[in-house]
């Protein structure tokens, strides 16, 4: 819908470094010119005042390029057509757009200026018109050139006096203007010849140019007569070689005015009509001009100082009037800057951008008053804003750190701007219209369904429970509980509608009885339902004759892959988005006493929790004190050597332990199944479960205790010890048992070896969870009555939440792995899950305490996540891949029964497609890109030379971010260093000369430039780093 | 639900769900959470903006802030005067702030005003002092917060100037993977 805006911009854009070099130029010149003269002659009051003022004004007009540029480049009156010619370029934009909206809002403003028919009307009436306009009840534009402005004008306050001495002058150059602003519109409209504007510019003013130089010249003495300096040096200067060199300044200002022919030009029939406003204004300021005239003297000393806005002080006048008349042009030239920013800036990075500019004012020094949206910095924001997508916007705006009134303000304004654009663009074309409310629908839509969304968050208030009195940490846990279940939840409903309900409608009867110990031992009656493998069948599902036919084995095989592939993903996201938010800098991270001090845990809210973590906090920032202190005690390499000593020991004998439980574990299987094919006991197939649970029991524990032996300095270090010496067991035994089921129990020759497997899983999964339960009731619980009763000392325990979640983490794994030989195991899981989560809640509440170590929470996430990615799903994969490709499915039963392999029947629905003409696509996506090895070597090629490329970019970047950081504290040192020497020479100053004030200011003054490079460091380093928290986002 | 239309309009509901990381839901229980601070204060009718303050003494005694060190600053950090007395618009404010959704700078500036006692802009040292004081409720003595202090400036002071500045201290927070949850208050 802003297509067009955009183009516009677009094509502006060429002349835009001009502008803005040119801008710059004159500004810096203007800017520089003004510091000194304002440091001298000027009061401090208003030398503070002013001083600031070329800052926002510089900083307003980097942005508003054209306009702005504008004002230095045509201080001088003559200028005024020309001007007029150029700021019509921007104002063009404005009167575009003038047909939607600035009619109401212009209009009364001309009605103003025509009916009090002299300046002064035209003057106050924009104001008035403007604050009281209901439209914009907060234009911003109008408070900020009251604001900014306001400083410059006290000089054009000084000069009414000087006036009336040469009335005539202002009044003939006011005519002039007017002229010049009726002109205006004529030579715009044959703007064909971009050479005319100049020429005609010249036979058009040489009246009012000559009148015009007068005031200046004249304006000039007065001004060289009175006080005010800066104006001479700064609007003086260049106006005289706009004034005085005519031949010069057609050159000088007929580059801007072509833009503004080009422009009209470019959009041709457009322009006619937004012409007419400006003929009208014209034509208002002619019929002012003829009250004028008539020389009401009491109004004409009131009505020359606006004049003489628009004349000698064009740069400032001009703008200010345009801006009273239409302060929306403020936005309608933040639409214009925000285009090319737009495009440059490609989303995000806009906000993010501007974002970091308004941080630093708004504390850097606190915007005037409460009106903050004066700031350039404000207009900058909303021009930002309003080509943005309306989402972008919404998060854009929401992440802006203002009170809510302002927030909301921003989005009227930003909105009113964005419908009055689309209200424009309408008159172009409907169906951007359509669009609009089309993406508006969409925006509601989407709020219901997050409010669907949020509404399903399980145990909302549970975890504030948890949260208000154990911390993030716990917390963490029963995220991670959440997530795991949300994510079995996913993988059963897809199972469910695609695998399960299928069969269903064409089971048969199940003929075993049920006998109540299924439940355990997971045979028997369940082997022959849905739960299992082998109860699938082969065949093609067809109800009626005519009805589609569901192909059972493509759909499980299908099925399952989906779901891995989709849980592939999820966990792959999940992954990324905790390294990105949680390894940020991982090479910069240190263990401070920073993180201790400003991290504290809000989430904690119960009274006792919030004394204990107190408590607990300053043990930590004492020991970490006293770590500090000891820092430098180097150990004897007698005690390093015993120290070392251990941790091998400990070393080995974990892995000792877990090759030992491992071993015992695959001879009890194999002992086992052959034992189980002898006595056929329904309950003794529950051995294996139950010594693997065992073992998964006992051995952490004793693992823990090693810590009682090894003295790591940094408890992290300990529990990450922990926690690999955990998973190498788990994942060791899991690995042992898929190794016994794939090449034992596999190749054994029975029937239906896959429903056996699924059997096993089945057992092993309850047996862990019942001893969790177990363990949840009895263990914990005896251990808080033997910790409260019997041996205090020991106190309550604290939560260990590396182990708790390594047990989810071995539970998932078997999930995964059994999900292929009994498709409702997630099912199961789902609610053994749901069941443990009100356990460990229950018991949590009652026999813990919070931790006393700060423990890095998210960081522990991140790390569960990887572990479960890793070794766990990576080696889930590998188990399904080496089942399906490698594996001869059971002759009698499941869907794959008589294939030689699993894959196969992949390979024969290619064949089946490759007859059918429609489906040649899908064979040939198969053969040449699933299928053909040549493709997977170029694929991983490719990956390999991006990931290469992207190391390289991270190492740069890396480099860059020390750069940086090194470059900011040099600029800390050169601060303290300037202030330092300041300091000094003012000392000695005062030593000197007790009564000088002027070092005192510039002593002031003279850290403020270099506070504003820092800032625009920091905030670049800032920027720098957003976009990079962004990039894997875009 | 269905009452929700006499205290908001639809307007005022969209407005405020575009400008905190609330739903709909949630705004509602946050108002009525609000309400019930002050019920006879608080009309149920905001559908003219009456322009109504629930004082700090209120405010403070929410489950969720009673015991938190900081209250104090928060409310003063959200309120509009700087005085504690909140709107129900400072307390969105707040709550949208602490929520989970909201993004680490925006955390972090807050974040940097709640422990900028003075409101210089700066965390100096004094602040710091003030802030390791609530933190231990008095557990440590004098000498050691001074320690623990110059450590933390130490640590953090980028550009060495004796105090923490925003950048610097979001540079700090950078680092400390946590505080995204951490500084969260669940409603």
């Amino acid at each position: 819908m802003s297509a067009y805006y955009r183009n516009n911009g677009y094509e502006e854009e060429p002349d835009y470094p001009d502008y803005s070099r040119s801008q710059n130029h004159t500004q810096g010149n203007w800017k520089t010119r003004d510091y000194p003269d304002s440091l001298g002659p000027l009061n401090n009051s208003d030398y503070s005042k002013s001083r600031r003022n070329p800052y926002s004004e510089d900083s307003r007009r980097n942005p508003d390029y054209p306009r702005s540029l504008a004002e230095p480049d045509y201080p001088g009156s003559l200028s005024h057509p020309d001007y007029s010619g150029t700021r019509n370029s921007p104002y063009s934009v404005g009167s575009r757009r003038n047909p939607d909206y600035p009619r109401p809002l212009a209009e009364p403003d001309y009605r103003g200026s025509r009916s009090n028919s002299d300046y002064p009307g035209t003057r106050s009436n924009p104001y008035s018109a403007g604050s009281r306009s209901s439209d914009y009840p907060t234009s911003l534009a109008e408070r900020d050139y009251l604001g900014s402005w306001s400083n410059p004008y006290h000089p054009d306050s000084f000069k009414e006096p000087d006036y009336p001495e040469s009335q005539r002058n202002p009044g003939s150059r006011s005519s002039g203007n007017s002229a010049g602003s009726r002109t205006n519109p004529d030579y715009l409209g044959s703007l064909g010849e971009p050479d005319y504007p100049g020429a005609q510019g010249n036979s058009n003013y040489p009246g009012p140019r000559a009148h015009s130089n007068h005031p200046g010249s004249s304006r000039n003495q007065e001004y060289a007569g009175s006080r005010i300096k800066p104006h001479i040096d700064t609007l003086g200067k260049p106006d005289y070689p706009g004034t005085e060199d005519q031949p010069y300044s057609p050159n000088f200002l007929g580059k801007p005015d072509y833009s503004g022919a080009e422009d009209y030009r470019n959009s041709p029939d457009f322009w006619g009509e937004p012409d007419y406003p400006n003929a009208e204004d014209g034509c208002d300021y002619g019929s002012s001009k003829t009250p004028e005239t008539t020389r009401e003297v009491l109004s004409r000393t009131s009505s020359i100082q606006p004049s003489f806005h628009h004349g000698a002080v064009g740069p400032l006048g001009l703008p200010v009037r345009e801006n009273e008349d239409y302060h929306e042009s403020i936005e309608m030239k933040s639409v214009e800057m925000a285009n090319p920013y737009g495009h440059s800036g490609h989303g995000y990075v806009n906000p993010t951008y501007v974002a970091e500019s308004n941080l630093h004012p708004s504390y850097g020094n606190p915007p005037s008053g409460d009106d903050w949206y004066k700031s350039p910095q404000e207009q900058k924001l909303i021009a930002s804003l309003i080509p943005m997508a309306s989402r972008e916007r919404i998060k854009a705006i929401r992440n802006q750190p203002r009170t809510m009134e302002e927030k909301r303000n921003l989005r009227k304004l930003v909105d009113k701007e964005k419908s009055k654009q689309s209200r424009h663009i309408f008159e172009l074309s409907c169906c951007t219209h359509c669009v609009n409310s089309i993406s508006l629908a969409y925006r509601r839509s989407k709020n219901i369904l997050s409010e669907l969304l949020s509404s399903i968050s399980l145990w909302q208030k549970t975890f504030k429970v948890i949260g208000g009195k154990f911390g993030t940490s716990v917390l963490s846990y029963f995220n991670f509980l959440r997530w795991l279940l949300k994510f079995n939840i996913f993988s059963f409903i897809v199972t469910f509608s695609f695998i399960i309900i299928p069969q269903f409608t064409v089971a048969g009867r199940n003929t075993l009885q049920f006998t109540g110990l299924e439940f355990f031992t997971g045979a028997g009656y369940f082997s022959d339902t849905v739960m299992y493998y082998g109860f699938y069948t082969n065949s093609t599902i067809q109800h009626g004759s005519g009805g589609a036919s569901y192909d059972m084995q493509l759909a499980y095989i299908f099925t399952i892959a989906a779901c891995l592939i989709i849980c592939f993903f999820s966990l792959l996201f999940s992954m990324a988005r905790y390294f990105r938010n949680n390894f940020i800098n991982p090479h910069i991270y240190s263990r401070g006493i920073t993180k201790l001090v400003f991290c504290w845990d809000f989430t904690i809210t119960h009274e006792r929790a919030v004394k204990l973590k107190q408590k607990n906090l300053s043990t930590e920032l004492r020991e970490n004190l006293s770590e500090i202190r000891q820092e430098n005690v180097r150990l004897t390499l007698n005690q390093q050597l015993t120290r070392l000593s251990i941790h091998l020991a400990a070393w080995v004998v974990s892995t000792g332990v877990a090759t030992t439980c491992c071993v015992a574990v695959y001879y009890l299987a194999v002992n086992n199944s052959e034992f189980l094919q002898s006595h056929r006991n329904p309950g003794s197939v529950l051995l294996l479960p139950f010594v693997v649970s065992c073992i998964n029991l006992a051995v952490p524990r004793f693992y823990s205790m090693f810590s009682l032996v090894e003295h790591y300095e940094i408890p992290r270090q300990e529990v990450y010890v922990l926690l690999i010496r955990n998973i190498v067991l788990k994942i060791s035994i899991i690995g042992i048992l898929c190794y016994y089921w794939l090449s034992i129990v596999a190749l054994a020759g029975e029937e239906c070896w896959e429903t056996l497997i699924g059997q096993d899983i089945y057992r092993l999964l309850l047996m862990d969870f019942v001893f969790s339960l177990a363990d949840s009731f009895l263990g914990e619980f005896l251990r808080r009555i033997i910790g409260m009763q019997f041996i205090t000392s020991l106190g309550l325990q604290e939560f260990d939440i590396a182990r708790n979640v390594l047990e989810l983490i071995y539970a998932q794994t078997l999930v995964w792995i059994g999900t292929f030989f009994c498709p409702l195991l997630p099912f199961i899981q789902m609610i053994t899950l749901f069941i443990m989560f009100y356990v460990k809640n229950i018991s949590l509440m009652m026999n813990f305490q919070p931790p006393s170590k700060a423990w890095r929470a998210s960081q522990m996430m991140t790390f569960f996540i990887f572990l479960l990615f890793f070794p766990s799903f990576t080696g889930v994969l590998c188990t399904l891949a080496t089942t399906i490709w490698r594996l001869k499915p059971s002759a009698d039963c499941g869907p794959f029964r008589g294939l030689p392999f699993f894959i196969h029947s992949i390979y024969s629905w290619i064949d089946t497609l490759s007859k059918r003409p429609g489906y040649l696509w899908v064979v040939w996506i198969y053969r040449n890109l699933i299928g053909s090895v040549h493709f997977f070597f170029i694929l991983t090629l490719i990956v390999l030379i991006i990931t290469y490329l992207y190391w390289q970019i991270t190492e740069g970047r890396k480099i860059m971010i020390r750069l940086l950081h090194e470059q900011i504290i040099n600029e800390g040192k050169d601060k303290m260093f300037l202030i330092e020497k300041l300091t000094k020479l003012q000392d000695t100053e005062k030593r000197a000369n007790p009564s000088s004030f002027t070092l005192e200011r510039s002593d002031v003054e003279e850290p403020d430039p270099l506070h504003v490079r820092e800032y625009e460091g920091a905030r670049e380093l800032r920027f720098r780093r957003s976009v990079q928290e962004n990039n894997p986002n875009a | 639900m269905g009452n929700k239309q006499t205290v908001f309009t639809h307007e005022q509901l969209e407005a405020y769900q575009d400008c905190t990381f609330f739903t709909r839901k949630e705004i509602m229980r946050l108002f009525y959470r609000y309400q019930d601070l002050a019920p006879q204060l608080v009309p149920l009718d905001y559908t003219s903006y009456p322009d109504v303050k629930v004082p700090y003494e209120l405010i403070s005694s929410m489950p969720e802030l009673k015991d938190n060190p900081f209250r104090q600053r928060i409310a003063q950090v959200f309120s509009e005067d700087g005085d504690g007395h909140m709107t129900l618009d400072n307390f969105l404010d707040m709550f949208s702030v602490m929520s989970e959704m909201a993004p680490r700078d925006l955390k972090a500036y807050y974040a940097f005003k709640i422990y900028d006692f003075n409101n210089d802009d700066y965390i100096c040292m004094w602040d710091l002092e003030q802030t390791v004081t609530k933190l231990t409720r008095g557990e440590l003595s004098s000498e050691e917060v001074t320690l623990v202090c110059e450590k933390v400036l130490d640590e953090a002071d980028g550009d060495h100037d004796g105090r923490l500045s925003l950048e610097d201290f979001q540079n700090m927070i950078l680092r400390a993977p946590d505080f995204l949850s951490t500084f969260h208050i669940r409603i």
